[in-house]
């Protein structure tokens, strides 16, 4: 079994304003929490507070690395295009 | 995600992840053994449905009384408040409503009425509540109008539900399975009932009378009066017994996977699937690698002989296709939930 429980792609994760922070369910009740500031470092693991369970975010590295001129795609903002 | 049916037991018992009082014992505790819920032993009340949904639980009695607990932060339990319930709640805005069946999705619960309507409360982030006008979500349980038909099947997945109505025919709402689509199905058109945030009729289904429905977090299946299955959505961990990565209409499973025996019961996890046929045979098939399947990846006896299922598929992944878990058998009075 992968260290991962799976991948994750970054529009599948819903995004918190407030505290900047994408979040994706898991499997245990609770959710796979990765900060935007994560995302802009580089880290890719989201991980539960509440279990032992991490996924891999799937997202554009250099997309997130650009710093503040570029707004972080959410999956709300993909879905509203449909 | 999807709850079981019929009058079989007095004493409900729990167990499990309980980190929103989802197990309604009146804490926030996970617990390791089964224990009876006080509420319902011994009481006078027959349980009808049970149902699970990410952080909350719902139960049925054979009066129609809906009681909750656990996660409502987006409103689930229907409770008219957004605080958390640590011990199973009558769902009062329902009184004189009597409830046949209740499918919880991952935040958000759908409701099936007696008189075959559908009321839904949680979060409508991606339409999942079928009700447009309701933009974030609604605490109280409120009637999806636009769908007219009468309903007497109800499903819930991730992000995305589902219903079978009167006449056989199938509907989805919730956008939970487009980002997965357009990913694995690029330049395809989407259809509409993926992309719907009111009910939307399931193509691909037409003169099909499906009876049930049932959803994992982005895979459905719909189950006919004849005993065949569909199954359309994600297929990433090969749940829906195909080589495509998605599938964007039902597709029907092969008889020959369920060794041409007639499927009556079907059960959906998050990612892989119970099938039991007209013996009492059940099978399972998809994501596997935490025990879910109940089997290895061997081929109980009799299946390997079938020189049908002997192709290089099969072999090649073992927990993609349907292979029956023989101490299962005939489980048909304890009924299997996912």
């Amino acid at each position: 079994m992968s260290v991962f429980h799976d991948e994750v792609e970054i529009e599948d994760f819903e995004y918190d304003e407030e505290s900047e922070t994408y979040s994706y369910p898991c499997p245990c009740g609770d959710r796979f929490l990765i900060t935007r500031e994560d995302l802009e470092n580089g880290e890719d693991v989201a991980t539960c507070p509440s279990c032992s369970l991490i996924v891999k975010v799937i997202y554009d590295k250099e997309q997130f690395m650009c710093g503040e001129e570029v707004s972080a795609p959410t999956a709300n903002k993909e879905l509203v295009k449909c | 995600m999807e709850g079981l049916r019929g009058n079989w037991t007095q004493t409900l018992f729990v167990w499990g992840a309980n980190n929103y009082g989802q197990l309604g014992l009146g804490h926030k505790q996970d617990v390791l053994l089964p224990q009876a819920l006080k509420e319902f032993a011994g009481s006078q009340r027959t349980l009808r449905n049970v149902a699970g949904g990410g952080g909350h639980s719902a139960v049925i009695t054979d009066t129609g009384e809906l009681f909750l607990c656990g996660q409502n932060k987006n409103g689930q339990l229907g409770l008219n408040h957004i605080e958390d319930v640590i011990h199973f709640t009558l769902c009062p805005s329902l009184s004189g409503c009597p409830v046949v069946q209740v499918a919880c999705g991952w935040d958000f619960t759908i409701i099936l009425t007696e008189s075959g309507h559908l009321l839904s409360c949680g979060s409508n982030s991606f339409g999942q509540l079928g009700v447009p006008h309701t933009l974030r979500g609604c605490s109280v349980p409120q009637k999806i109008e636009s769908l007219k038909d009468n309903v007497v099947s109800v499903a819930a997945g991730l992000r995305h539900a589902l219903a079978a109505t009167e006449n056989g025919s199938v509907f989805q709402w919730g956008t939970g399975m487009v980002s997965h689509a357009k990913r694995s199905c690029q330049g395809k058109t989407i259809p509409s009932f993926l992309r719907a945030k009111e009910p939307c009729r399931v193509t691909g289904l037409e003169n099909i009378q499906v009876k049930n429905v049932t959803s994992g977090s982005y895979h459905a299946a719909s189950l006919t009066a004849e005993g065949e299955l569909y199954v359309w959505g994600s297929n990433k961990h090969k749940q829906l017994v195909s080589k495509d990565d998605f599938l964007l209409k039902p597709r029907k499973i092969e008889p020959h996977c369920f060794l041409d025996e007639k499927v009556r019961r079907v059960w959906n996890g998050w990612t892989h699937v119970v099938a039991q046929t007209e013996t009492g045979k059940t099978f399972t098939w998809g994501r596997g690698d935490y025990g879910q399947l109940g089997r290895n990846g061997m081929l109980s006896e009799g299946q390997s002989r079938d020189e049908k299922r002997s192709t290089e598929f099969l072999f090649k992944e073992p927990l993609a296709v349907p292979v029956t878990v023989p101490s299962l058998t005939g489980a048909s009075e304890g009924e299997p939930q996912c």
